[in-house]
C-alpha cells in the first residue's frame, strides 16, 4: 500500500490536471444543462393514487388554485374609484397571457340574480363605473342581498373587495409574479392592495429561499473558512479542504445536468450535506498527518503522505461507503426529488471521498508540507485530550444517566413534533405575506381550499333533492363545527339560491326544493341564463359528479385533517344515496405529500440504520461493534426530532431530510473513532492508553470538524428566512450531537465493553 | 337569456335564388357582401324540431330537443320553444319578443311547469351563451354589418362553391371579438364557415355549415356545428320537420300557451 501510494505521488500533477480537467467538465454541463424546477407539482410522484384522482378531478371541474387580489378601503368599497380599481384590475388580469378570461372573478364579472314578484332579472352588478350617490347606494344594495358575492368577493364590513384569478399550474413563473405584483403596486392608494393566494404564495416562497441562500451561503463559507484555517493552522491545506468540497459538490450537480435531471428545492441540501460530510474527510488526513509529523519530526514528504494515506483511507472509506448507504436507502422514498436527492448526495460523498484520496495528497506533494509546532506544545495538546478522557471515564455513570435523561425528554419532545404542509408557516409571523393571508382569511372564507369530490353511480344523482339536502347538511356541519373552515360551496348552494330567485327572493325558500324535475328545470335554466361555466366548476354535465369545495383560514395540513375528519362521518350517509367520497386539490395533494414524504422518510431512517449495523459489524467482524456503532446515528436522530417537538420546529420536506445528516455524520465519527481505538488498542494493550490516544487522534479531529461545521452553519441562525434558519440550527445540533455522543457515550459503552480488550481484561480482573 | 327570431336567423339563414347575377356584376365591397347577406329576406313563420347537441372536451354528449315557432309580425318578432327532451325538462318553455325599435328590448318569458309559474326574465347580457351552446346569443343573431369594418381577404372554393373570404373587425373596440373571418358564398349569400377571434386576438372557434336545404325557395340552413377550440367543446345544431309559412296561429305567442304546453 505505502508503496503504491508512493509511486502514485510522483503523478501529483497529472493527478490534480485531470480532477482540474474532470471539473471544469462538469461545471460546463452544469451551466448549460441546469434548470431549477419550481413548479411544485412536479414533486409530486404522479402515478400515487391520491394524485391520480386528484388530477383527474382537477380536469373535471377546472379546479385550479387562484391568485386573490384584495382592495381595501377604510371608507368601504361602494365609491367611483374603488370601483374603478376593481374594473380596471380585471380587466388588466384578464389581459394577461397566464389568465383565462373566464377564470376571473370580481365584483365587475359577477352577474345578479335577482328575482321579482312575476319575473327573473339577470344584470351585472355594473359595467360603466356609475358616479351618482343613487347609483352607487343602488349597487351596494344589490350585494349586500346577494349572497354569491355577499361575504365571498366583497367583505361583509363592505370595506374589501377581491379579484380571484384562477391560473393553471404550468403557467405560474418567477415574471408573472412579478408582474402581478407590479400590477397590484400600481393601484395603490388611498386604497390598500393586497395579493395573496397558494400561487403567490409559492412564488414567494421561490424568490425568497434562493435569494437568502445566495446571500448567506458565501458567509458561510467564509465562516468555515476561518475556522478551517484557525483549527488547521494552515491556509494551504484549508483551502484544499474547501476545494475538495466544492468539486465534488460540482462533480454532483454536473452529473445531475448530463442526466438532464432538474435541480429540485430539496437538491439545495446536497452542498449542505456534502459540507458537513466533506470537510470531515480532509480533517481527520490532516489531523493525522499533523499528529505523525510531531511525532516523527524528521519524516520525509513522501513518507509523511504515505503514511497518512496508508493509516486513514480504511475508516475515510468506511465512513463513505456507510454515509452513500444511507443515502442510497432513500432510494425508498415515493418523492423522486427525494429520490434524486439520495442519489447524489452518495455521489457527491463518493467524490468527496475519491478527491480526498487523490487530491489532497496531490496537493501535499506537490505543494510544501506545512510546518507544525515543536514538541512542548504538543505535549500540552494532548494533555487536554487525556484529561478530558479521564473525566469522561471516571464519570461515566454520569454520563449514561445524562444520556438517558436526554433520550427521554428527546422521546417526548418527539411526541410534541407535528408535521406541517403549511407554506405559509415558511415565512415570518409578520412578514408582509402572512400579514396579507391573514388580512384576506379576516374578511372572507380562507385562502386555501380543499375539494371534496362526490360520485354518484349514475347520471342526474346530483338532481335529486336527498343529495343535495345532504350535501348541504355536510357544508353546515363542517363550517359550524370548525372555525377555520370559513365558507363552503356547491351546486347545492346554486339550487338554494335559483329556488330563492325564483320565488321572488322570499327567505322561506332558501333552501332545497323537493321535486326533482324543478332542480332540473332550475338547472336548465341557469346554464341558459347564467354562465354555465360557473356550473361546471361544482358538477360535470351529466350530473353525476360534484365538487364540493371547503375554505379554510390556513394552509396546515393539522387543520385539513381536521376538516377532513369531520367530512369522513358522512362518507356513509353518501353512500347509502351510491355516493363515494374523494378529495382534491393542490391543499390535499400537499398534505398526502408531506405525509408520503415523512413516511419514507422515516422508513429509509430505519432501513439505513439496519444497513448501518450490518455492514459496521462486517467491517469490524464484530456484531457489537456494529451496535456500538450505531450508538450516536440513533443519538443524533432522536435528538434532532425531540428538539424539533420541543422548540416547536414542525417536519416539513426540508427538516425531515436534516435527520439524514445524523446518519452521515454520526456514523463517520463512529468509525474513525472505533478504528483508532482499534489500532492503539492493539498498539498500546491498555485500555485507559488506548482510550487516550483516540481521544487525542480521532476526538480532536471529530472535535475539528463539528466546530468548523457548527461555526458555518450558525451563520444561518442569522438568515431572515426561517427554513434556512431552522436549516442552521438542526445541522448545527446534529453535529454537536454526534460529536458529544461519539466521544462520551459511545466511547463509554465501547470502554465497558472491553471490546479489543477481552483477554487482557480477564488478566486484569483475575490479578 | 335572448332570443331574437332575428338573432336566431343565422340558423335559417334564407336565401333566394335571384338576389345576384340579374345584372352584371361590378366589384363588391367587404361591406356591400355583408349587407347582402344582411338583407336576404326570410321566411315570415317557421316551425322546426331544433336538436342540440352538446359535446364536451371528453367526448361525453347531452342532447336536447326543442319545438320551436317563429312568426314574423313586422314590427315585431315572436319566438316560442318548448323543451321535448329530456325528460325532466319537458314543457319546459320559452318566448321571446323581439322589436324592430333598436331602442326597445326584447321581452322575454320562461315557464318552468315543475314551478307552474311563468316569469319574465330581463337581461344585459348580449356575450352569453346559448342555452350552455358554444354559441353567443350574438353569433345567432344578425350583427349589423355597419357595426364592423369588413375587408375581402380572397377568394377560395369551399365544398366546390366559390366564396368571398372576409374578415371583419368590430368598430365596437370592448366587443367581445377582435375579429370575425367569414366564408361567403358567391350569388347564395349566406356563411358557409366562420372564424371567431377573442377579445386578444385569440383564435376561439369555428362556425361550420354542415348541410343546407332548398324548401319553398329558401335556403334553410339545416345543419351547423360550432367547434371552440379554447375549450374544447362542440354543439351540433339540427333542425328536422321544417315548415314554413304554415299560418301560424297569433294565439301561439302567449303566456297561456307557454303554460299549456305542446
Amino acid at each position: 500500500m505505502e508503496k503504491f501510494v508512493k509511486k502514485s505521488l510522483k503523478f501529483s500533477i497529472l493527478i490534480i490536471v485531470v480532477i482540474l480537467a474532470i471539473t471544469v467538465f462538469f461545471a460546463k454541463i452544469a451551466k448549460d444543462n441546469s434548470r431549477l424546477e419550481t413548479n411544485l407539482d412536479k414533486y409530486m410522484p404522479q402515478d400515487h393514487p391520491a394524485f391520480k384522482y386528484s388530477n383527474m378531478a382537477e380536469e373535471w371541474f377546472n379546479i385550479k388554485d387562484a391568485v386573490v387580489i384584495a382592495i381595501y378601503n377604510k371608507n368601504g368599497i361602494f365609491n367611483y374609484t374603488t370601483l374603478k380599481k376593481i374594473k380596471s384590475i380585471t380587466k388588466e388580469l384578464g389581459k394577461m397571457k397566464e389568465i383565462r378570461k373566464e377564470d376571473i372573478t370580481s365584483l365587475y364579472t359577477a352577474d345578479n340574480i335577482v328575482g321579482t314578484e312575476d319575473g327573473l332579472d339577470v344584470r351585472s352588478f355594473y359595467k360603466r363605473v356609475p358616479k351618482s350617490k343613487e347609483k352607487l347606494e343602488k349597487i351596494k344594495n344589490m350585494v349586500v342581498t346577494n349572497d354569491m358575492v355577499y361575504g365571498k368577493i366583497v367583505s361583509k364590513n363592505l370595506k374589501v373587495a377581491i379579484v380571484i384569478a384562477r391560473i393553471d399550474d404550468d403557467v405560474f413563473s418567477q415574471d408573472f409574479y412579478h408582474r402581478i405584483l407590479k400590477l397590484a403596486k400600481k393601484y395603490e392608494g388611498p386604497e390598500k392592495i393586497y395579493v395573496a393566494g397558494r400561487p403567490i404564495v409559492e412564488g414567494t416562497l421561490a424568490y425568497l429561499m434562493p435569494k437568502d441562500m445566495k446571500k448567506m451561503v458565501p458567509i458561510v463559507i467564509i465562516f468555515i473558512l476561518g475556522v478551517l484555517w484557525f483549527l488547521l493552522k494552515s491556509f494551504k491545506n484549508t483551502i484544499t479542504t474547501l476545494i475538495v468540497v466544492l468539486i465534488s459538490t460540482v462533480w454532483t450537480f454536473g452529473l445531475m445536468a448530463a442526466f438532464h435531471i432538474p435541480i429540485y428545492a430539496v437538491s439545495t441540501m446536497i452542498p449542505v450535506m456534502l459540507i458537513a460530510i466533506g470537510v470531515a474527510y480532509g480533517v481527520h488526513l490532516y489531523s493525522h498527518l499533523e499528529l505523525h509529523m510531531k511525532e516523527n519530526p524528521d519524516i520525509s514528504k513522501t513518507d509523511a503522505i504515505a503514511n497518512m494515506v496508508k493509516e486513514m483511507w480504511k475508516p475515510v472509506m468506511m465512513a463513505a461507503v456507510t454515509t452513500m448507504v444511507g443515502f442510497i436507502s432513500l432510494l425508498t422514498s415515493q418523492v423522486y426529488p427525494v429520490k434524486y436527492f439520495g442519489l447524489f448526495s452518495a455521489f457527491g460523498v463518493f467524490s468527496a471521498f475519491i478527491l480526498s484520496m487523490l487530491f489532497i495528497p496531490a496537493v501535499l506533494y506537490v505543494f510544501k508540507l506545512p510546518k507544525f509546532k515543536s514538541k512542548k506544545e504538543k505535549e500540552e495538546h494532548t494533555k487536554i485530550y487525556f484529561t478530558a478522557t479521564e473525566k469522561i471515564i471516571k464519570n461515566k455513570k454520569l454520563v449514561i444517566i445524562i444520556t438517558f435523561i436526554v433520550l427521554l425528554l428527546s422521546i417526548y419532545g418527539i411526541t410534541k413534533v407535528w408535521i406541517s404542509s403549511s407554506f405559509l408557516a415558511k415565512f415570518e409571523k409578520d412578514s408582509e405575506i402572512r400579514k396579507t393571508d391573514k388580512f384576506v382569511n379576516e374578511n372572507f372564507g380562507g385562502t386555501t381550499t380543499l375539494n371534496v369530490i362526490l360520485e354518484g353511480k349514475k347520471k342526474d344523482t346530483f338532481k335529486t333533492p336527498e343529495v343535495l339536502s345532504l350535501m348541504l347538511k355536510m357544508q353546515d356541519k363542517v363550517t359550524k363545527s370548525l372555525p377555520v373552515v370559513g365558507d363552503s360551496f356547491s351546486l347545492a348552494d346554486f339550487i338554494k339560491r335559483m329556488n330563492k330567485v325564483m320565488h321572488a327572493d322570499k327567505e322561506e325558500f332558501n333552501n332545497i326544493p323537493n321535486n326533482k324535475d324543478l332542480i332540473a328545470q332550475y338547472l336548465l335554466l341557469y346554464e341558459m341564463s347564467g354562465d354555465p361555466e360557473n356550473l361546471w366548476r361544482v358538477v360535470d354535465d351529466k350530473y353525476q359528479k360534484a365538487n364540493l369545495t371547503f375554505q379554510l383560514k390556513s394552509d396546515d395540513s393539522v387543520q385539513l385533517k381536521k376538516a377532513i375528519k369531520v367530512i369522513e362521518t358522512f362518507r356513509d350517509k353518501f353512500e347509502k344515496l351510491g355516493i363515494k367520497i374523494n378529495y382534491a386539490g393542490s391543499g390535499y395533494k400537499a398534505l398526502v405529500f408531506t405525509d408520503l414524504l415523512l413516511e419514507g422518510q422515516i422508513s429509509s431512517l430505519l432501513v439505513s440504520l439496519l444497513i448501518v449495523i450490518v455492514l459496521l459489524t462486517l467491517m469490524f467482524k464484530n456484531f457489537y461493534i456494529g451496535l456500538i456503532g450505531s450508538v450516536p446515528i440513533i443519538l443524533t436522530a432522536v435528538i434532532n426530532f425531540g428538539v424539533m417537538g420541543w422548540a416547536n420546529i414542525p417536519l416539513s420536506s426540508t427538516t425531515a431530510l436534516i435527520s439524514s445528516i445524523a446518519i452521515g455524520i454520526g456514523i463517520d465519527y463512529a468509525i474513525h473513532f472505533i478504528d483508532r481505538y482499534r489500532i492503539y488498542a492493539k498498539e498500546f494493550k491498555d485500555k485507559d492508553l488506548a482510550s487516550k490516544h483516540t481521544m487525542y487522534h480521532s476526538g480532536r479531529a471529530i472535535l475539528f470538524n463539528a466546530m468548523v461545521v457548527i461555526a458555518g452553519f450558525m451563520v444561518l441562525v442569522f438568515s431572515v428566512f426561517p427554513p434556512n434558519r431552522n436549516l442552521g440550527e438542526l445541522v448545527s445540533l446534529n453535529m454537536f450531537t454526534s460529536f458529544l455522543g461519539t466521544l462520551t457515550i459511545m466511547f463509554i459503552i465501547l470502554y465497558i465493553k472491553n471490546i479489543y480488550f477481552k483477554k487482557e481484561v480477564k488478566n486484569e480482573n483475575e490479578a | 337569456m335572448k332570443m331574437k327570431l332575428r338573432n336566431f336567423i343565422i340558423l335559417i339563414i334564407a336565401v333566394t335564388f335571384v338576389s345576384g347575377g340579374l345584372f352584371a356584376q361590378k366589384k363588391l365591397t367587404g361591406l356591400e357582401i355583408m349587407k347582402k347577406v344582411y338583407n336576404r329576406p326570410s321566411p315570415k313563420e317557421m316551425e322546426a324540431k331544433l336538436t342540440m347537441t352538446l359535446i364536451s372536451s371528453s367526448g361525453s354528449k347531452r342532447v336536447r330537443t326543442i319545438k320551436q315557432f317563429i312568426k314574423d309580425f313586422g314590427k315585431v318578432e315572436k319566438k316560442i320553444m318548448f323543451f321535448l327532451a329530456p325528460a325532466d325538462v319537458r314543457n319546459t318553455s320559452f318566448m321571446n319578443w323581439s322589436y324592430d325599435d333598436p331602442n326597445k328590448d326584447d321581452d322575454q318569458w320562461i315557464y318552468l311547469p315543475a314551478l307552474k309559474k311563468v316569469k319574465r326574465i330581463s337581461s344585459d347580457s348580449k356575450g352569453d351563451y346559448f342555452m350552455g351552446s358554444d354559441f353567443t346569443y350574438d353569433d345567432l343573431g344578425d350583427r349589423n354589418p355597419e357595426e364592423d369594418n369588413h375587408k375581402i381577404l380572397r377568394m377560395e372554393k369551399v365544398n366546390g362553391l366559390d366564396c368571398y373570404v372576409i374578415e371583419s373587425t368590430p368598430k365596437d373596440e370592448d366587443y367581445m371579438y377582435s375579429k370575425t373571418i367569414t366564408w361567403v358564398v358567391k350569388d347564395r349569400w349566406y356563411g358557409v364557415k366562420k372564424d371567431f377571434y377573442d377579445e386578444d386576438g385569440e383564435y376561439l372557434k369555428t362556425l361550420t355549415l354542415k348541410k343546407a336545404e332548398n324548401i319553398k325557395g329558401y335556403w334553410i340552413i339545416v345543419t351547423v356545428e360550432m367547434f371552440n377550440k379554447q375549450k374544447n367543446h362542440k354543439t351540433i345544431m339540427h333542425l328536422s320537420d321544417i315548415k314554413i309559412d304554415t299560418g301560424i296561429p297569433s294565439r301561439m305567442f302567449t303566456e297561456r300557451m307557454m303554460k299549456r304546453g305542446l
